[in-house]
Parts: structure tokens; C-alpha cells; sequence
């Protein structure tokens, strides 16, 4: 056990929460995106991981390879995942939707662990299994009272908001948004009103991609762009995703913060390692004992 | 097999013929390619094919009869493993016992995890199951002063028996014990399946809430076959501790690639058959193995042969039936 | 002649076909009425119809035109609107987003959309009142009400509605009769499928009835009025 006086100490107990809330961040982009799927399509997307690793990919190539600014790496990580995303969504799910029977959440569900299988081997194939990573975007260390942060995180933690702010507008306010909410609700009565829903299904899997792509791009200081890189962001974004309650998205930004912040203090307090388990155990625990969630969804898939 | 043979003969004589030909062919291959390939190479090839045809075999049972998916699946092998490993690293028991501690702990789990979440539906239950297999991976690489976590436990061989030596070297015992223990476990399953039981799981999983209008207590059945399923793959994972030497809790090892594996075993062979996961491990992994030198192709390979059965192929190998048997 | 079934086979599966060959024609403006015992067949024909459902035999013509290879998505864009059975708001949405979905087809003309606003809230002063609200939060009736408004927000000319009054509170069931009956006097053309068949006679023109996915009767609402007691008696 750590000494106990540090229990004690705020500025040390508020750094490890500001790294919390940055390691949070990244759960949570992983978790909405992951949500927004499940919510919309029925599709626990087990390749979430796989398309944060390709995130990472275009990252390293644009701004290593191609020697582009970073914001461009993190943009066309997100542009190209979006487009990954609908081209994965027509020829794979939507076929299965045309033939699935009744057990389409684990049919689908399966379908896209092989895809994740395929997607990380010829990773393997294609760029081999070194690391290729950008040891830090910026520079520099900033101070907040008794607290320091890299200016790198702070920035991580910025842009994940920045994104989380601009897809809760965009699901709120565009006719897109609109139409996408109303597909989760009731696809329908979407339907009948012209909206046509296969498209917002291709539409919601592309975003979500989108949001893996860039949760890989943005992170590449701390996950390197690697085949099997995936695993890690894939495993707690499905823990921050049942937390959060399956398909709700503003639970799963909620849960994906409330984690990263559990596990930072886990790794603080215990030794790391330890926080894995601690993960493990919460999900197991919740699914027992509020499997909707911990935050009531207004609309949740229900065990 | 004497069903179907004893079900048919009535028709043909020729084709019953042909399968008892078949048949014969196919244990012949099994029983005496190793010894007279006499190659080491050759043995763990197929000592890995089988190995994987029984895990497949076994998932099935859960998926295929009763609709159960163990996404943790390989934290349940490691259950096994280790409990075997560690009863004989710290306390001296005899590896041969082993394999019922390995048993008997990885169906202690089973019936655990099965009591809390058999209710679940499917999904959830895959999820639930995948954070169980990780706790308890985690929780072995975590406790090194018992486990030696990452750094590796070595595990002693099995000790000879009826004057057969079970050295390391010696692959040829241990494929013949895998036989022994392969035949058992498929025939334990394949007779559960055939009784009672068998109907119940069937018509639990054609429609739940029709069977349980008929009285039939899903929960316990789905239970059961949970815990039995635990229970086999415990002893495989026993099997395999004491046969390859040296366990680790890497993920390639008993974590989420394992279980793909196994799954992909499973759904290429054909759900709901038992045989078709048999014949998938011995196909895909026997290649898989042989073909070390292709490197990631081969699992690429998994991945598209996965979307294939999901997508076009919903019977997998067990589609083939008809034109083969 | 605005809406002709001709000879549809139709249903879930190619082997089990639910409908054998019905025939039915809506006339412009006026209410038609399918009745039928369960498992006759009438929520089904809806469906086809809509083109949730492609007919393997026969056709539906619109205004004389086969409305073949049409989906659901199509159909309001020809004209054609659909109440479905169940409660179809948007939950988690307002009523005035609701509204908006609406008028989903016309979202690239924002004076249209502003037109169809005031024309609806013009004649659901209730739905105005409460347009912030979720509309989940609304009572059933209110639900119902405004599932109509929705879909009338692009001025189709035909209504399929299918069971409009199931599942609610009797005293609401009379206020969802006035309001189609009102539909009926703007002169939409209404294609109605009822259980509650003692008050969707009062507002029918025109009534047929399927029996195991045949047509059995049809005739005007006069005919009927008085065989009612006897056909429902039949399917008991």
C-alpha cells in the first residue's frame, strides 16, 4: 500500500484525476462511438478496435510519413475511418441484415470479430508489427496551481471534448442528427415518413468509425500505431459501453470519464495491473446488478 | 454413428459400407499418420489439430445446443491449466489427478458465472463471459508470487504410467492420451446430446419461451450444460498445461485471440453438430500449424472464413454433409 | 379510382403467403373500410401496400399507376401516408421535432416546412401548447394525435390507417373517430383497418371484408350497417 498520507495531499490526489479524466477521454470517445452504433444498428461492434488501430495507421502516415500537421493526420484519420466505416457497413452488415435471423445481436456481433480478425492481420501484413508512433505532438509542461499536466494531454483532453460537443450537436440539431435519433427510436415509423433508413445506418456507422479513427490518431503519443493496438481501446470501450448502459450514448461519455478517472486512482492506490481487474469486476458487477446501466437510459436494450 | 449407420441401412447396403470405409479411413489417418510419419513436427501438428477439434467440440455444446456463447472462453482453459499447474507446482498432486482438479475448478467457475448470468441473453452473456475470462487472466498475471504471473510457470510432465513414459520427448504418449481423452470427452457430450437432455437443450434453443410453457426449467438446462461444458474444458486445459510445458496468461494464449480461435472453430464447422467443430479444429488448426511459414495470411484467412459463415455459409462444414458422408 | 389492389398475393415468406388474390379499390375522398376477423389478413394488406411487403402475384395501382419496386420510404413523396398500429412517436423526441420529421421530404424547403407548421398547429392548438415537450411524455391520445398531425405535415392525399383506435381509453376512442372524420371532411382519401368495427362503420363509405385472406363481403356503408351484428357473429 501506497503511504496513506498521500490520501491526504489535494494536489497530488488532482493530478491523478486530471490524468484520469484524459485516459477517461479516450474511453469515452471509444464508448460513444461504440454506443451510437449499438444504438442505432443492433451491432455490438467488436472491430472498434480494429478501426482505432487504422486511425493510428493514418495518423502515422500522414503526419510521419507525409510529414503533414498533426491536425491534418487527425482529420484524415477521422475522414478516412468515416468512409471505412459505410464501406464496412454496405457489404458486410447490411448484407447480413438482408439474411439474419432472429439472433441478430450476437450473429452481428460475431461477424465483426471476424472482420476484426481480418482487419488486424492485414495490418500484420501490410506494416509488419513494429511500433510506429509520434513520441509527443507538443511540448511542454503546463502548471494549474499545484498541478502539472503536458501540454500533449491537455490538448487530448481538449479535442475529445471539442468532438464529443460537436457530435451532441450535430445528433441534436442537423436533419441527419434528426433523422438518426428518430431511426433509433422507432425505424419504423422513420420509414413511413420518407426517412430512409439504410442510409442512417450507413451514415451512423461511418460516424462511429469516425470517432474510433480519431481516438486512435489523437492517442498515437501513447498507443503506437501497432496491428494489435486495438485490444486494449476495444475492451474498455465495450466495459465503458454496458456501464454506460448498451446504446446510450450520453452514458457512455459519462462512464467512459467516471472509468478513466476509477482507474487512474486503481493504478495510484494499488499497482498497475490491478486496474484491469478492477474494470473487469465493476462490468461484471453491473451487468449483474443494473444491467441498463448506471445511468437509466430513457431507451435501453434490456437483457 | 451407429444411429445414422443403423438408420440408413435400410436403404443402401453399398453406402453403409462406404461410411464404415470412410470412417475407418479417417481413425486410421488419426491413429497411425504420427507414429508412421515419425516426424516430432508431424506429432504436434496433429496433437494441436485434435487439441482444438475438442475445444471446438466443446464450445459447441454450449453455442450450438443451448444458445450460450463463452467469450471468455480461454480464461476457462487457463482456469483449468493453472489449477492443475499450481496443484502441482505447490502441493506435489499428481498431474494424472490433475486433470480433474483442472476439471473440477473450471466447473466451479462455470457454475458461478452460469448462476449469475444464464438468464442474460445472448449478447450479454458473450460480454459478461468476456469480462470473467479477463478478470481472471489478469489476476493470474497479477499474483507472480503464486503464479509466476508473465514470467511463465513451468509444469512438471506427466509422470509414467502402466509402464508408458510420458517425457517430453516421448509426443507419441501424449497423442495417444489426447485420443483417449478426446474419445471420452466427444462420446460423454455426444450421449448428452442424444438424451434427454439433448431434446431439452434443442428445444430451449428452437424457442425459449415455448419450452418453458412446457415446463422445462430452461435456466437449470442451460446451467447444466454450462457446467458440464466448463467441466471438459477444464480437463483439456489440464491436458494442455502438462503437455506444453511452460504457461503464461498472454492474451495469445488465454485470451481474446484464443477464444476467437475456438469460435471460429466452432461457427466454420458448423453449430449444433459437434462433429463439424471437430473436423473444423482438425482442418483449420492442422493447417494453421502447418503452414507456419505463411504468418499472418493464415489468420486473415480465419477472420474472411469467419465473415464467410456469417454471412453465406450459416451451416459452415457441416453444410458439406450431404455430398461427403 | 385512386387506389386499386388487384389480385395480391402477398406475405412474410414466399411459401406462406398471407393474402390469396384480394381485390379492393379506395375511391378519392372518401373512407374505406377493411374489416375482418384476426389472422384475416388486413394489417397485412396495409403493409403490402406500402411496400413493406413486395406482392408475388397481382398489382397496386395508384391513380392508375403500378406502384411495383416502391419501398416504404417511397411512398409519402407519392402521396401516400401511413398510421402504423402500435404507438409510432418518436419517444425521446419534442413534439415539434416529431412535427419536423414530418415533414422530413420538404426539409430542403424551409417556407414549406414553415407552411405545414402552421397548418398543423392551426388545427392541433394542443400540440402547439405542448410542442417542447418529449413526446413520450404525452398521454395515449395525445400520442395518437399527434401521429396524425405527422403525417399530414406534407399534405398526402391518402391515409392508410391501421387499427387508429387500439389500445385506447374508450372516452379517447370517440375524440380519434371525430378527428378522422374530420380528415374525411378535407377530402383525404382514407383506407382504414379496424377491430372496433361498430364505430369505424359510422365514418366508412364503402366496406369490405377478408376472411383468410379472401375478399368475403363488400358493399356500400348503407348495406352494412344493418348486417353488421350478423357478419361479426359469422367470424365468432
Amino acid at each position: 500500500m501506497t503511504n496513506l498520507s498521500l490520501l491526504l495531499e489535494p494536489s497530488i490526489l488532482s493530478e491523478v484525476f486530471l490524468q484520469g479524466l484524459v485516459r477517461g477521454s479516450m474511453y469515452a470517445l471509444m464508448g460513444a462511438g461504440l454506443s451510437l452504433i449499438f444504438g442505432i444498428l443492433g451491432v455490438a461492434n467488436f472491430a472498434h478496435g480494429a478501426l482505432f488501430m487504422m486511425g493510428a495507421y493514418v495518423m502515422v502516415s500522414v503526419s510521419v510519413m507525409l510529414g503533414l500537421p498533426f491536425v491534418v493526420g487527425i482529420a484524415a484519420a477521422a475522414a478516412v475511418l468515416f468512409l471505412a466505416g459505410m464501406i464496412i457497413e454496405r457489404g458486410l452488415i447490411a448484407t447480413l441484415r438482408k439474411r439474419a435471423g432472429r439472433d441478430w445481436l450476437l450473429d452481428s456481433f460475431v461477424l465483426t470479430i471476424g472482420l476484426s480478425v481480418l482487419l488486424e492481420n492485414l495490418a500484420l501484413i501490410l506494416f509488419g508489427s513494429r511500433r510506429r508512433g509520434i513520441t509527443q505532438m507538443i511540448f511542454g509542461d503546463v502548471a494549474i496551481g499545484d498541478i502539472s499536466i503536458s501540454y500533449e494531454r491537455l490538448m487530448i483532453l481538449g479535442i475529445a471534448t471539442l468532438v464529443v460537443f460537436l457530435l451532441w450537436a450535430f445528433i441534436k440539431f442537423t436533419n441527419t442528427g434528426k433523422a438518426i435519433r428518430a431511426t433509433a427510436q422507432h425505424p419504423e415509423a422513420a420509414q413511413t415518413l420518407g426517412i430512409d433508413i439504410s442510409r442512417v445506418y450507413t451514415y451512423a456507422f461511418g460516424l462511429g468509425a469516425a470517432l474510433a479513427g480519431l481516438s486512435g490518431a489523437l492517442l498515437i503519443s501513447i498507443y503506437p500505431a501497432y496491428p494489435s493496438v486495438g485490444l486494449q481501446p476495444i475492451v474498455k470501450g465495450l466495459a465503458v459501453v454496458i456501464l454506460g448502459g448498451l446504446g446510450y450514448v450520453p452514458g457512455a461519455i459519462a462512464a467512459g470519464l467516471l472509468l478513466g478517472v476509477i482507474e487512474a486512482y486503481a493504478i495510484f492506490f494499488m499497482s498497475a495491473g490491478w486496474q484491469n481487474v478492477l474494470t473487469a469486476v465493476l462490468v461484471v458487477l453491473i451487468l449483474i446488478l443494473r444491467p441498463s446501466g448506471l445511468f437509466v437510459a430513457a431507451k435501453g436494450e434490456r437483457p | 454413428m451407429t444411429v445414422s449407420l443403423a438408420s440408413t441401412a435400410g436403404q443402401t447396403n453399398r453406402l453403409t459400407l462406404l461410411r464404415v470405409i470412410k470412417l475407418a479411413v479417417l481413425i486410421g489417418l488419426l491413429l497411425f499418420v504420427p507414429p508412421l510419419a515419425d516426424s516430432p513436427f508431424i506429432t504436434t501438428v496433429f496433437i494441436s489439430a485434435l487439441m482444438f477439434g475438442i475445444f471446438g467440440a466443446i464450445f459447441d455444446l454450449m453455442l450450438g445446443y443451448a444458445g450460450l456463447i463463452n467469450f471468455g472462453y480461454a480464461g476457462f482453459i487457463a482456469v483449468g491449466a493453472y489449477g492443475s499447474a499450481l496443484a502441482s507446482f505447490h502441493y506435489g498432486i499428481s498431474p494424472w489427478a490433475g486433470l480433474f482438479i483442472g476439471g473440477a475448478v473450471a466447473a466451479a467457475l462455470g457454475f458461478i458465472t452460469g448462476i449469475i448470468t444464464i438468464r442474460l441473453k445472448g449478447l450479454y452473456l458473450a460480454l459478461m463471459t468476456f469480462f470473467v475470462g479477463e478478470a481472471v487472466r489478469f489476476s493470474i498475471s497479477n499474483t507472480p508470487e503464486y503464479t509466476r504471473g508473465v514470467l511463465g510457470l513451468s509444469v512438471d510432465p506427466f509422470p509414467s504410467i502402466l509402464g508408458v513414459d510420458f517425457g517430453r520427448d516421448n509426443l507419441l504418449a501424449y497423442y495417444y492420451l489426447l485420443i483417449v481423452l478426446g474419445t471420452i470427452i466427444l462420446m460423454a457430450m455426444w450421449l448428452l446430446v442424444r438424451s434427454k437432455f439433448g431434446l431439452a437443450f434443442q428445444a430451449i434453443r428452437e424457442d425459449q419461451l415455448a419450452a418453458e410453457s412446457l415446463g422445462l426449467n430452461a435456466t437449470r438446462y442451460k446451467l447444466l450444460n454450462f457446467t458440464v461444458a466448463s467441466f471438459f474444458t477444464g480437463i483439456m486445459g489440464a491436458y494442455y498445461a502438462h503437455y506444453i510445458g511452460i504457461l503464461s496468461p498472454t492474451p495469445e494464449e488465454f485470451g481474446l485471440p484464443r477464444t476467437v480461435e475456438i469460435l471460429t472453430i466452432t461457427y466454420v464447422g458448423g453449430r449444433g453438430t459437434l462433429w463439424g467443430s471437430l473436423f473444423a479444429g482438425l482442418l483449420l488448426i492442422g493447417f494453421q500449424e502447418y503452414f507456419r511459414g505463411l504468418g499472418a495470411w493464415r489468420l486473415v484467412l480465419f477472420g474472411a472464413l469467419l465473415i464467410v459463415v456469417m454471412l453465406f455459409a450459416r451451416k459452415g462444414l457441416s453444410g458439406l454433409k450431404k455430398y461427403v458422408w | 379510382m385512386t387506389l386499386e389492389v388487384k389480385g395480391v398475393v402477398a406475405g412474410y415468406t414466399k411459401e406462406v403467403p398471407i393474402l390469396h388474390g384480394v381485390d379492393l379499390t379506395a375511391r378519392e375522398g372518401l373512407v374505406t373500410l377493411i374489416l375482418g376477423p384476426n389472422g384475416a389478413g388486413k394489417s397485412t394488406l396495409l403493409k403490402t401496400i406500402y411496400g413493406y411487403l413486395p406482392p408475388s402475384e397481382g398489382d397496386i395501382l395508384y391513380y392508375g399507376k403500378s406502384m411495383k419496386g416502391l419501398r416504404p420510404k417511397d411512398m409519402l413523396r407519392e402521396g401516400i401516408a401511413y398510421l402504423l398500429q402500435d404507438h409510432s412517436v418518436f419517444p425521446n423526441m419534442t413534439v415539434h421535432e416529431n412535427l419536423q420529421l414530418g415533414a422530413w421530404i420538404f426539409r430542403g424547403d424551409k417556407p414549406a416546412v414553415k407552411r405545414a407548421f402552421e397548418v398543423v398547429y392551426g388545427r392541433f392548438p394542443r400540440l402547439k401548447e405542448k410542442r417542447g415537450l418529449a413526446a413520450g411524455a404525452l398521454s395515449g391520445g395525445e400520442q395518437r394525435m399527434l401521429e396524425i398531425a405527422r403525417l399530414t405535415m406534407t399534405g398526402p392525399k391518402t391515409l392508410l390507417l391501421d387499427e387508429p383506435s387500439v389500445g385506447l381509453m374508450p372516452k379517447l376512442v370517440d375524440s380519434i373517430y371525430e378527428e378522422i372524420s374530420k380528415l374525411k371532411e378535407e377530402k383525404f382519401t382514407i383506407l382504414i383497418v379496424d377491430q372496433n368495427a361498430k364505430k369505424s362503420i359510422e365514418i366508412a363509405d364503402y366496406v369490405y371484408v377478408l376472411k383468410l385472406g379472401e375478399n368475403s363481403h363488400q358493399g356500400p356503408q348503407a348495406e352494412f350497417k344493418e348486417r353488421l351484428e350478423d357478419i361479426i357473429k359469422e367470424w365468432l
